[in-house]
């Protein structure tokens, strides 16, 4: 069952001190000046750590005496009391600057740009300004400051777009906000952060940072009605999608029958490269083999074994990849 | 108190196993002696950590591979939560009241503690407790949802199985336990100390349980109460932590936070009251500014229950809420870094014996470090924002825990073995154990923080093939687990060879200098024959020497 | 004063123990562990009352009045039972007639509270219905099963008193089961407070 697929070639490096964002450049400058703070008392502890294995070993011919007692030393200790009571303050005082600035204060006024809702294990992404709802696949455009809301359906999540620095936890009853400013163009890998059930662990996230115009154009198409396509296959893929249970989880725009909220929103399937949050690559025949048994790529999912022939899964699929 | 029910003896053997009160398992299960009980929870202890280290491997298995399945997502997720309850509740928690209660007394020169038989009410309803929480599996299934049980998931409409109940009955009554024993711990310290043991003379190690006692005594209570709340949302249908009816995920984050900070306390100071003892024996030197030391643990004890949200830093509480709890994460920082300064000046200028105890000692200092500074990157909320729930932090509980507290202890074993049993530990033995848990460790541990870097979240059950550095790292992770695991498994040999094969020790085969060492060993049912009145921090060396053990002047009565 | 069940050792001029009994002392520590528990759980309370008309639905539902004589009666028991200690030190009588007006006292209060949980679970207010059942039911059960387990100590308390050898029963032992249900009364006070008053405070 070793089946993966997010488009990892082509994906920008997955590390924190990869700068996507203008938030996590600070991030990262901060991190990295802590790190070198740590790292010198890490070295000066392990220079002396050294220096006393070499030079206090007892040695052979060691007449038993006692070495000489030190308890104390007034100014060794205010000196090794002082200067990490100074880091701290230090340290203090950066934190409260990255936070005011990466993190500043929501008001009630600001529509969010993105609205992020975690799902056991599914990532649905709402754009209020534009009226879009999709999933799995978040899209937005470089060089603009945009406003999270983060929100769970269910059970705690977090949303970490690792070269995008900062997480925000997913909590159902209390809405989170954070800042994203993108500054580079790319795919972005990301993953759910705190722990959620079953597939915790195969609940990723992928963001795509394309230009303004890219953008907009991916918005017209995702508010466009999905192409309706001549082929009959697709006819009845249609038909049987309304008649099987699919319906009552899924919701596809423009069709009237497909209006739930449990399931991921398909009016766009067809675009998104991967299926399942990240697990299986998107193409007609993974989409079939998926529908006729989730459990079996993503054990624990809430997508029960439909139970549909070969021949209603490959047509249903059909279906779904037909909605560009 | 009737002392007349604890028998004496006056003919001293030289091994354990020939101690005349311990002959016949009912003398065991019905004691209410302190030495009896401190090992068997030392005992117990050891043997969960076998049952946690294999449960740890087994999360390193099905992680060497990405998109593996060794096990599956569900078997995982039983097996790490497992884990985790296992290692803090069923491992930590009794190995340091195993050290305590055999300990105190004899360090204060005490014939048992204040209450013996709420001592035996401790260690039983600790071992009840564990194996209420094993017999889940046999019931229906095990508890999932992470040693933290975070609700909504740990509510009964996401883990419906009864898993979850008995992972909150077994910590509350393992809870009930705990406090039991810190309060036995301050009643003892309080009233039962040798004349002339003011608190200024009392034992590191005593100070730093004492102070742990108050821990636990105040934070259970806190756990109880949530693990309460969370027994009724799922059996009384409550609705504590329902969002959906107006609950409060976040009020369980932050009571079980409230208990879960000062709990990460309760479980590094006693080893550090033991690298306290050991570090000044073995470089015989006195402990450099133990004073401070003393008192630094103090600041560290009222600063534990302060610092809680920082567990929370990516839960959107706010600049305020969140920055508070920044600066006294930093701000606990400074004591525990003059901790790290004073041992190292202790044993500057020190005559080093690098017996496998200061050896442990000494990876401690070092691992311990590197664990509190990931901690103080973790202070630092932009950072934690960054790094919070990823494998950077399983790194760094794993350095302060793993590389700090049971090093720490397992230094305090090669150090007080010979004093329980009555013969000394194998070197040889200890030294393969050592260098194999050391290269183990890091090598399980450090790589860790990279995979963090990258990336990785916690508490997953696979991850996807093609993520650059997570193959390869965990693969590396994996394998090394294998020598820790082997380490941990020489430890418990190096413990039954030596039980059976060890030298016989004598009273004091360290040449130290606190009250334990002047009973024989193993100590005599009544510990002492007679205490001497205490003029120091080091009474036997005032025996030796005259007085002036500590650098203290001559007390006359 | 009264012989102990064990004699007193003499004590060591160079001893810088505490002087208290250790009795009490362990039990000092048993009521300082229970208030973090009682604390948590009053903070919960606290935290849901401004939510969903906590406060509102323990306006229309309680009975202040009728609950405060109950407390009245618990909160007399303390004296009570104070009484009953210095009749005890004085070896007197009396001390007997205090205890069982104390222990009577508590039943009053353990009376009224199951009185008062049966109409609310007939006006179906159940511990699961909503918040304030979930936090109302919890803190004042929890209490109530504290209270219970004080009535039952009192009772031992009681039982060796009147076993004849009245002054079989130490100061210490005496002490500690009082100092216990001073404090079930002390979380009463808050508990009634945040409860009960609460709402007269806007």
């Amino acid at each position: 069952m070793a089946i993966v697929a997010m488009d990892i070639k082509n994906a920008d490096f997955t590390s924190i001190f990869n700068i996507a964002s203008l938030q996590n450049k600070l991030l990262v400058d901060l991190h990295w000046f802590t790190l070198a703070v740590c790292l010198m008392i890490g070295l000066v502890v392990t220079g002396l750590m050294i220096a006393i294995i070499a030079k206090f070993r007892t040695a052979e011919n060691d007449d038993g005496s006692e070495p000489r007692q030190t308890r104390g030393n007034i100014r060794l200790e205010i000196i090794w009391t002082a200067i990490p009571l100074f880091i701290v303050i230090v340290l203090g005082i950066m934190t409260a600057y990255v936070m005011i600035i990466v993190n500043p204060a929501v008001g009630t006024k600001r529509k969010p740009d993105v609205i992020v809702v975690g799902h056991q294990w599914w990532w649905e992404y709402q754009y209020p300004n534009y009226g879009v709802t999709t999933a799995n696949e978040l899209y937005l455009p470089v060089g603009k400051n945009a406003l999270f809301e983060v929100r769970s359906a269910d059970v705690v999540h977090s949303f970490w777009v690792v070269a995008f620095g900062q997480k925000m936890d997913a909590i159902p009853g209390h809405p989170t906000n954070m800042w994203i400013h993108p500054t580079k163009k790319g795919l972005f890998l990301g993953t759910c952060s705190e722990y959620c059930g079953a597939q915790h662990g195969l609940m990723r996230i992928i963001a795509n940072v394309v230009s303004p115009e890219d953008f907009d154009t991916w918005i017209k198409a995702q508010n466009a009605m999905p192409e309706s396509s001549n082929d009959p296959a697709v006819a009845k893929g249609k038909q049987l999608f309304n008649s099987e249970t699919c319906v009552q989880c899924h919701q596809i725009a423009g069709d009237p029958a497909a209006k739930a909220h449990i399931g991921p929103d398909l009016t766009h399937i067809a675009q998104r490269k991967t299926l399942g949050a990240g697990v299986l690559e998107n193409n007609t025949a993974n989409l079939a083999k998926w529908m006729q048994n989730p459990q079996q790529f993503k054990p624990g999912v809430n997508m029960p074994n439909m139970r549909l022939t070969d021949e209603n899964a490959h047509d249903i699929a059909v279906y779904l990849e037909s909605l560009k | 108190m009737t002392q007349g029910t604890l028998p004496s003896s006056h003919n001293p053997v030289n091994w354990v196993a020939e101690v005349p009160e311990y002959k016949g398992i009912l003398s065991w299960l019905t004691s209410i002696d302190h030495k009896q009980l401190g090992l068997m929870y030392i005992m117990s202890a050891f043997g969960f950590l076998v049952v946690g280290a294999f449960l740890g491997l087994t999360i390193r298995l099905q992680l060497m591979f990405p998109m593996s399945h060794v096990v599956s997502q569900e078997g995982y997720n039983q097996i790490f939560t497992m884990h985790g309850t296992t290692m803090v509740f069923f491992v930590g928690m009794p190995l340091l009241f195993g050290f305590a209660v055999y300990l105190t007394p004899l360090m204060i020169g005490a014939r048992d503690m204040a209450f013996p038989r709420l001592n035996a009410f401790g260690y039983w309803v600790y071992l009840f407790g564990a194996a209420l929480l094993f017999f889940s599996f046999l019931a229906g299934g095990g508890p999932s949802a992470g040693w933290f049980a975070y609700p909504p998931l740990s509510e009964k409409g996401y883990l419906f199985n009864s898993g979850q109940n008995y992972w909150a009955l077994s910590l509350f009554l393992t809870g009930l336990g705990s406090v039991a024993t810190g309060i036995n711990i301050i009643v003892t310290v309080l009233t039962m100390r040798a004349p002339g043991m003011t608190f200024k003379r009392v034992p590191l190690f005593v100070w730093m349980i004492f102070m742990d006692a108050f821990l636990v005594v105040f934070s259970l209570p806190a756990l109880n109460a949530a693990l309460v709340m969370i027994l009724f949302d799922r059996t009384l249908n409550t609705h504590f932590f329902d969002a959906t009816v107006g609950g409060s995920p976040l009020l369980w984050q932050h009571f079980f936070w409230f208990f879960g900070h000062p709990e990460v306390y309760i479980l590094i100071l006693p080893g550090w009251g033991a690298i306290s003892e050991v570090i000044p024996v073995f470089s015989r030197k006195v402990l450099f500014g133990a004073g401070v030391m003393a008192a630094s643990t103090v600041a560290i004890t009222f600063l534990s229950f302060g610092v809680w949200v920082h567990h929370m830093f990516a839960t959107g509480l706010g600049f305020s809420p969140l920055y508070i709890f920044a600066v006294t994460s930093l701000l606990i920082a400074v004591p525990t870094g003059i901790k790290v300064w004073s041992w190292l000046a202790t044993m500057w200028g020190g005559k080093l014996r690098f017996t496998v105890s200061l050896l442990h000692a000494m990876a401690f200092l070092l691992q311990f470090t590197i664990g509190g500074l990931s901690g103080v990157m973790f202070a630092v909320i932009p950072i934690d924002w960054q790094l919070t729930d990823s494998y950077f932090v399983v790194a760094h509980f794993h350095y302060v825990l793993v590389g700090g507290m049971l090093f720490s202890l397992i230094a305090g074993v090669y150090y007080w073995y010979p004093k329980a049993v009555g013969r000394m530990m194998s070197e040889t033995i200890g030294k393969w154990q050592f260098w194999l848990m050391v290269i183990g460790f890091n090598g399980t541990f450090f790589v860790m923080h990279i995979l963090g870097i990258l990336g990785m979240p916690r508490r997953v059950w696979t991850y996807p093939k093609g993520m650059p550095g997570w193959a390869e790292l965990n693969l590396f992770s994996s394998c090394c687990s294998f020598i820790l695991v082997a380490s941990i498994l020489l430890f418990v040999y190096n413990l039954v060879w030596s039980f059976y094969h060890g030298k016989i020790a004598g009273p004091n085969p360290w040449n130290a200098w606190t009250l334990e060492w002047l009973a024989e060993s193993p100590p005599i049912a009544e510990n002492f024959e007679r205490v001497p009145v205490v003029r120091s921090r080091r009474p036997l060396w005032d025996l030796q020497f005259g007085s002036g053990g500590d650098g203290e002047e001559d007390h006359h009565a | 004063m009264h012989s102990q069940l064990s004699a007193t050792k003499p004590v060591h001029p160079l001893d810088t123990n505490i002087k208290v009994n250790r009795n009490i002392l362990g039990m000092l520590f048993f009521i300082a562990s229970e208030s973090m528990f009682f604390l948590l759980l009053i903070l919960a309370y606290v935290n849901f009352h401004n939510q969903y008309g906590i406060g509102q639905m323990a306006a229309w539902h309680l009975d202040v009045v009728k609950t405060g004589m109950f407390s009245i009666a618990l909160f007399s028991s303390s004296f009570t039972l104070w009484l009953a200690e210095r009749a005890h030190a004085k070896q007197s009588g009396l001390a007997i007639l205090w205890m069982v007006v104390t222990i009577g006292l508590g039943i009053i209060f353990i009376t009224g509270q199951a009185l008062e949980y049966t109409k609310l679970v007939q006006e179906n207010l159940t511990i699961s219905r909503d918040m304030f059942g979930s936090t109302f039911f919890t803190l004042t059960g929890f209490h109530g099963f504290h209270v219970i387990v004080g009535l039952i100590l009192l009772s031992v308390a009681l039982w060796v008193m009147v076993r004849g050898r009245q002054h079989e029963i130490t100061d210490a032992g005496l002490t500690c089961v009082s100092l216990y249900w001073h404090f079930v009364d002390l979380v009463w006070v808050a508990v009634f407070s945040v409860v009960y008053l609460w709402r007269f405070m806007k």
